[in-house]
Order: C-alpha cells, then sequence, then structure tokens
C-alpha cells in the first residue's frame, strides 16, 4: 500500500514532457521571458518541459542561481536537473522555501545541448499545485 | 662655518635644485602634466551623487536588441524612459569586416562572464541593477553594484599612461553645462567588450564618451562608443535611471565562479 507521497514521488520521478510554446501559453502568460542571448544559446525559450522530484542542493548566488533536482526517466534511471534561476537579489526566498528533499514539479524552458537536463525561467508547485515561492517560484533571470 | 654658508648659497641651491628637476624629467618621474579644471561653478556642477536604481524599473532589460536595436516599432518605451517615434534611427553598430570574422567563430563559451570576468563600458552601465555616485572635488566615483564594479573619473586633468591600460580602462572628465562629460580609454581587448548579447568585441582602441546629467529627479546619460578597430564609426544610446528605494546600500555581487559556468555545458557545442 503506497502512501499519497510515495505514489507522488514515483509518478513524479518518472513523468517528463515536452511541449511547444502554444500548447502552454497560459503559462506563457504568466511567466513572461526575458529574451537573453546567453539564455537563448543554452535553453531553447520556444519550448517547455516539465519534471518532478526532489530538490537535491540550493546554489542562491550571482550571477545565477542554481536549483538541483533529482528526477528519474520512464526506465527508472536517475536522472539530475539543474534549473537556473536569478541571482542572489531575486532568489533569496528559495533557502527557506526549497529546503532539500523537498517534492516539487518544475515547468520552464529546456536546455539545448543533446542529453543535457537544464532548465530556466521556471515555475515551482509543491505536489498538489501550490506555487512555490513567489509568482510561482519564477525568479528573473537577471542578465549577466 | 663659512664654508657650510657658501655651499648652501642660493647659487648653489637653484642650481641642485634645476639637476634634480631635470634629471628626475630624463627618468621619467617628472610630475605628471597635470591640467586642473578651472574651478567650476555651483551651477555648472550638477549634483549627480547618490544611490541609483538601474534596474527594469528604470528601463527595458537588456537584450540582442536592447539598448541596441537595428528597429524599434512607434511607441516602444527607449532605454531613457521616453517612447520612440516613427523617425527612430537605429543606432545597431555598423561593424567592420574585422568584427563580422570575430562575430562569425565567437563561441558563447569563450564570454569571459562565465568565468565572472566584469562587465566593461557599454554595458556595464545597463545592466539591470544599482549603482552609486560619489562626487569629490578631483574625482567622481561611479560604483556598480554589478560585478562589484569601481570606476574612478579623474577631474584634476591628469593624462592616461601606458601603464594604465585595464579592465575599466582609464577615465577623465570635466563638468559642462551642467552635465559630467566622462572619456574612458585604456581598454584592454575583449571579446564581447562591445555586447555580449550580439557576440561584438572591443579592442584597445575602444573610446566610451559619456554625459551623465540630472532630468528632474531621474538621473539620464548618453554612452557613444568609438572603436576604429572594428566599428565604421560611433553610436551610442541614452538611458535612464530612477533614485534608488531610500536608505538602499549597494549590495556586493561576489559572483560565484561554479555558478556563472554551469550553463555552458548545456550550450551545443560550436567546435570540437
Amino acid at each position: 500500500m503506497k502512501t499519497g507521497k510515495e505514489d507522488f514521488l514515483m509518478t513524479v520521478g518518472s513523468r517528463m514532457s515536452v511541449a511547444l510554446v502554444l500548447a502552454v501559453g497560459f503559462l506563457m502568460r504568466v511567466t513572461p521571458v526575458v529574451a537573453h542571448h546567453s539564455a537563448a544559446a543554452a535553453y531553447d525559450e520556444t519550448k517547455r518541459v516539465e519534471a518532478q522530484g526532489t530538490v537535491t542542493k540550493v546554489l542562491v548566488r550571482n550571477p545565477h542561481s542554481w536549483v538541483f533536482l533529482e528526477s528519474g526517466d520512464d526506465k527508472g534511471q536517475k536522472i539530475e536537473w539543474l534549473i537556473e534561476m536569478g541571482g542572489v537579489t531575486s532568489m533569496a526566498w528559495a533557502k527557506d522555501a526549497l529546503p532539500i528533499g523537498t517534492a516539487v514539479k518544475v515547468v520552464g524552458h529546456p536546455s539545448r545541448a543533446q542529453g543535457s537536463h537544464g532548465m530556466t525561467a521556471a515555475t515551482f508547485a509543491k505536489a498538489d499545485g501550490t506555487p512555490v515561492g513567489p509568482r510561482g517560484g519564477r525568479g528573473e533571470y537577471t542578465p549577466r | 662655518m663659512r664654508s657650510t654658508i657658501s655651499r648652501l648659497s642660493p647659487q648653489r641651491c637653484f642650481g641642485i635644485v634645476a639637476c634634480a628637476v631635470l634629471l628626475m624629467a630624463m627618468n621619467g618621474h617628472a610630475l605628471p602634466a597635470l591640467k586642473a579644471q578651472s574651478a567650476p561653478t555651483a551651477a555648472t556642477v550638477p549634483d549627480l551623487s547618490g544611490v541609483w536604481d538601474g534596474t527594469r524599473r528604470a528601463h527595458p532589460t537588456n537584450s540582442s536588441t536592447v539598448p541596441w536595436a537595428r528597429t524599434v516599432p512607434e511607441g516602444t518605451i527607449l532605454p531613457d524612459g521616453t517612447p520612440a517615434d516613427k523617425n527612430y534611427v537605429s543606432n545597431f553598430p555598423v561593424l567592420n569586416e574585422r568584427a563580422l570574422a570575430f562575430q562569425k567563430i565567437f563561441d558563447e563559451p569563450l564570454s569571459p562572464k562565465y568565468d565572472c570576468q566584469p562587465s566593461t563600458p557599454p554595458a556595464l552601465e545597463f545592466d539591470p541593477f544599482n549603482m552609486e555616485i560619489v562626487q569629490w572635488p578631483d574625482r567622481v566615483l561611479l560604483r556598480y553594484e554589478k560585478d562589484d564594479q569601481l570606476r574612478t573619473v579623474w577631474l584634476d586633468g591628469r593624462q592616461s599612461t601606458p601603464h594604465d591600460f585595464g579592465i575599466q580602462g582609464f577615465s577623465v572628465g570635466h563638468y559642462e553645462s551642467s552635465a559630467l562629460l566622462v572619456e574612458t580609454t585604456q581598454y584592454v581587448f575583449d571579446i564581447t567588450g562591445f555586447d555580449d548579447y550580439n557576440g561584438i568585441p572591443s579592442s584597445q582602441q575602444k573610446k566610451v564618451t559619456e554625459r551623465y546629467w540630472r532630468d528632474g529627479d531621474q538621473l539620464k546619460a548618453t554612452i557613444t562608443v568609438e572603436d576604429p578597430m572594428f566599428l565604421r564609426k560611433p553610436t551610442s544610446y541614452t538611458m535612464r535611471w530612477l533614485p534608488a528605494l531610500k536608505g538602499y546600500k549597494l549590495k556586493a555581487f561576489d559572483c560565484d565562479a561554479e555558478a556563472a559556468r554551469l550553463s555552458v555545458q548545456f550550450i551545443p557545442p560550436k567546435y570540437k
């Protein structure tokens, strides 16, 4: 008998989907993307990707902060997502709101390099869909 | 006693001083040719001091089209806070063949910012952070929250020397018509020294001219860049800052090398 949390973590750990921006136009409205050459070089701002898992590390730093998320693929292989967020000023909330071990769902722009698991301009939510952090946890993507 | 007085006679003292000055000049130790600005009157020295908000509250965020734009639709809010009219003239730099060649081979991971190398003019001013101006009689200090940078603008007439090359160059300035005029040279080559969004480099011949003035409670500046190594002609943009929140003090940036380079792994490699 699995608990709700276990169910959540198993499903969350294995689900991942990529959708075109038109399919999630609504998300784009609430998470406006800042055009940025460097971001465009590393991330595809026309796509969205979703990952679910547990927070393993949070770096609130300049020029950009990072959230590390342990997830899994359909074959049960572990995946480590690196989620690039804004600098210290806009991400101070993350230290308290994203403690290690927190189960979250993250939606953001996927990284471009083949086989990589990166994301930026992401929103965070708890298992029940409650947004985490200000404006769904989307830190400002501070240009540098 | 008589002989000692004789050795220090005015004629001998003059001779010693003259020889010393001549020797110093020959050895390059002559005092810099200081041409101090004639004492500016209070009316010509604008009060630019304070902490200024240069975040996206003050102007559009920098990008591949801001502040250097090829076209701007009428009504678009420009970096100086005013709407563009239908006669907007592109300020996107006209690159020479050398610059175009650099742009073509440019590889994003080369960008020095991924190793925390600080931003420089004309990008530093526009980065969306706060900055502080301190006005002293002989210099103006421009302190940037971004990358913890401090620029000193000398007002005492000193000239740069070949020893003054540096990442932020060497700045001199003066007040004129209630504005601060700054001229900066002696930059070192920087592969993204003009604009990292478009991969445009800058050379040691880059010259940045800035004019700062007050417009009501706002601070405005026009930043002009010349670089004959890469640009066919000078180009400029005008921007604004808003007064920072009362009591706001600049925060340390403390760029973290690990955090700065992490995203490079997500860029598809251009070269093997």
